[in-house]
């Protein structure tokens, strides 16, 4: 018994450390999107006053500020950074308290499940009337794939975290 | 029409007892503003809309900026500025009485002007001036109380990411809304000193005298603030000369704060993935509650709520400035309960429409107008005075998230200690705000020059 339990916790502590362990790799990702952009930004500047102005650059920043912030939210969601007012339930049983975290889990995954499929249609109607971004002529179906794979990853670390997150459990997510 | 706006008032309740059980916020507004859309006009326009929605407010340009400063703040508090700032200004006001909490405000003060962030700007100014403070045998509760209040300073001082997301909110111009909080700001500055002097001059005990600086270190110690005085100059000064928008701004302030972290070599590899760890935790945070934000901004106005509020107001009978401190009254209580980010994003898509009735439209003149002043200018004025109030949360009970801050780091004194402390600047900003109201020109004279 005591065992069949040790292993259901090894087995939950293994999936939170690897839904950890991806959504945190795919924010730095995401970082590096917004560094790239960070530099995008001061080469237009220096070279606008030395050389010529970098065509695009606001594209790119538009583009690269929201691939960075649809990656953040998997590992938001995992470490309990979407803010909560806590004030009102700072005295109710921790059971409660873990019971609404889980039920709201839920609506965030279904959202996010819900945004998936949409913006996956989203995705079809953009490929399929050729959008694309004013100057630099960037199809703007190739900008939703890495989105895409956010949200993907938003219904993982969201439907994981109906049972355990890493701020409450340290231990099983850095182990 | 009665039932749209029923519809509209049932969601608003939802929306507060989502948020009283826990929910994040992000999803209460995105639930209660997707739902109440499908009740409106039914289920294929929403999930139309949902095909681009989300990336069409992620990707809008104004609120680039929102994540540039948001890591500028980040790195800027590793990268060792503090030092310098406190070093300096302790060597201008260490000398007199209660200076050295003088300093730590003006410390602040200068950390605010590359940071927009309150908390960044309590937890690192606190780690560099409380052993100080404690050094030369200051009370507990000053120590603590002037760190708690400084810290607010950072998002009162430009760049202020609060208020960026004010600006994108109501659609002002940012750069309006920056030059618009410099005065105020500095009056924040000036005022918090004043509460020092005050105070020790009640209780000298609680804030003595430091030791005289050497002339040697007095100007190496100011020389010490020149690079704060040139990234602030590049980037807030570039912004308000036009010599490009906030968003290039922003990043060149977080390439050259991160520069001087690696020059300084206070900037590892380690500090460098914490401080993308930050970014990424506030800048998700922050999106996924704008599109919550949004979600409500069209829910709300289908409803007409806000349109509906004004008339109701109108016909009540309050006067405009009493409804105006009414919304001023609320943000402060509700600042007691939620962080200033999510509060604003929360409310401003409501309160914000029903002052523009009250004003007499969105295209007003200052003549006729109902707050004797043009919408636009009433957008920029209310911005500043919401700020404030919502920042006062930050330093009250029970959830004041400075007052937390600083404790963690004074672990010796007690929290109760740290609110009496900043009880007289509470004080303080109390009479700020009621000098800003009965006098919108402090608000609006520097902005005023920048449009013509």
């Amino acid at each position: 018994m005591t065992a069949n339990a040790g292993t259901a916790n090894r087995g939950r502590a293994g999936i939170l450390r690897a839904a950890v362990l991806a959504s945190t790799v795919w924010a730095y990702a995401g970082g590096a999107v917004l560094l790239a952009v960070v530099l995008v930004n001061v080469v237009s500047v220096v070279g606008g006053i030395f050389f010529k102005p970098f065509p695009g650059d606001f594209e790119l920043t538009e583009v690269g500020v929201a691939i960075a912030a649809f990656s953040f939210l998997p590992y938001c969601q995992l470490t309990g950074a979407n803010v909560t007012a806590d004030i009102f339930t700072s005295k109710a049983p921790a059971r409660i308290v873990g019971l609404l975290a889980s039920l709201w889990a839920v609506v965030a995954a279904l959202f996010a499940a819900l945004l998936l499929w949409r913006m996956y249609d989203g995705l079809l109607s953009q490929k399929e009337y050729g959008y694309t971004t004013a100057i630099l002529q960037i199809p703007v179906w190739t900008v939703y794939v890495p989105i895409l794979v956010s949200l993907l990853l938003l219904v993982a670390s969201s439907a994981v975290s109906v049972y355990c997150r890493a701020d409450e459990e340290p231990e099983a997510a850095s182990a | 029409m009665i039932d749209a706006v029923a519809a509209g008032v049932a969601g608003l309740v939802a929306l507060v007892v989502l948020i009283v059980v826990r929910m994040p916020i992000a999803y209460a507004m995105i639930l209660v503003g997707g739902a109440g859309i499908v009740v409106v006009n039914g289920p294929l326009p929403m999930l139309n809309q949902l095909k681009t929605l989300a990336y069409g407010q992620f990707s809008i340009y104004s609120l680039t900026v929102v994540p540039m400063f948001v890591l500028m703040g980040a790195v800027a508090s590793k990268a060792g500025l503090s030092h310098a700032l406190f070093r300096a200004a302790n060597a201008w006001l260490g000398w007199l009485r209660g200076g050295t909490a003088m300093a730590a405000i003006a410390a602040c003060a200068g950390f605010g002007s590359v940071c927009g962030s309150s908390l960044a700007t309590a937890s690192t100014m606190g780690r560099v001036a409380l052993p100080e403070l404690r050094r030369y045998n200051y009370s507990g509760s000053l120590a603590t109380g002037s760190l708690a209040a400084g810290g607010v300073l950072g998002i009162l001082i430009p760049p202020s990411v609060v208020l960026i997301i004010y600006a994108v909110i109501v659609e002002a111009n940012i750069v309006s809304m920056f030059l618009a909080a410099m005065i105020p700001g500095l009056l924040a500055v000036i005022l918090f000193i004043l509460t020092i002097a005050v105070y020790v001059l009640a209780r000298p005990e609680a804030g003595p005298r430091g030791g005289a600086t050497s002339r040697a270190e007095f100007v190496s110690a100011t020389l010490g603030v020149i690079p704060v005085l040139v990234i602030f100059g590049l980037v807030l000064g570039g912004i308000y000369a036009g010599f490009y928008n906030p968003t290039p701004a922003a990043a060149i302030g977080v390439f050259l704060v991160w520069s001087y972290g690696v020059a300084t070599r206070q900037l590892s590899f380690a500090k460098l993935k914490e401080s993308l760890r930050e970014t990424a935790s506030t800048t998700g945070m922050i999106y996924l509650i704008l599109l919550g934000a949004e979600l409500m901004k069209i829910f709300m106005s289908r409803v007409g709520l806000p349109q509906a509020t004004a008339e109701w107001i109108s016909q009540v009978g309050f006067a405009p400035m009493m409804v105006l401190v009414i919304l001023l009254v609320a943000l402060i209580l509700l600042g007691c309960l939620m962080d200033s980010l999510s509060m604003i994003l929360l409310v401003i898509p409501f309160f914000w429409p029903v002052l523009v009735e009250i004003n007499g439209g969105i295209y007003q003149g200052a003549d006729g107008a109902a707050f004797g002043m043009s919408t636009d200018d009433l957008k920029i004025w209310f911005g500043i005075l919401a700020l404030i109030v919502v920042e006062l949360g930050l330093i009250t009970p029970p959830v004041g998230l400075n007052v937390f801050v600083i404790s963690a780091l004074a672990k010796d004194i007690p929290m109760i200690e740290t609110f009496k402390g900043v009880a007289p600047f509470f004080g303080t900003e109390l009479i700020r705000v009621a000098l800003l109201l009965a006098l919108p020109g402090i608000t609006l004279w520097l902005p005023s020059l920048y449009s013509g």
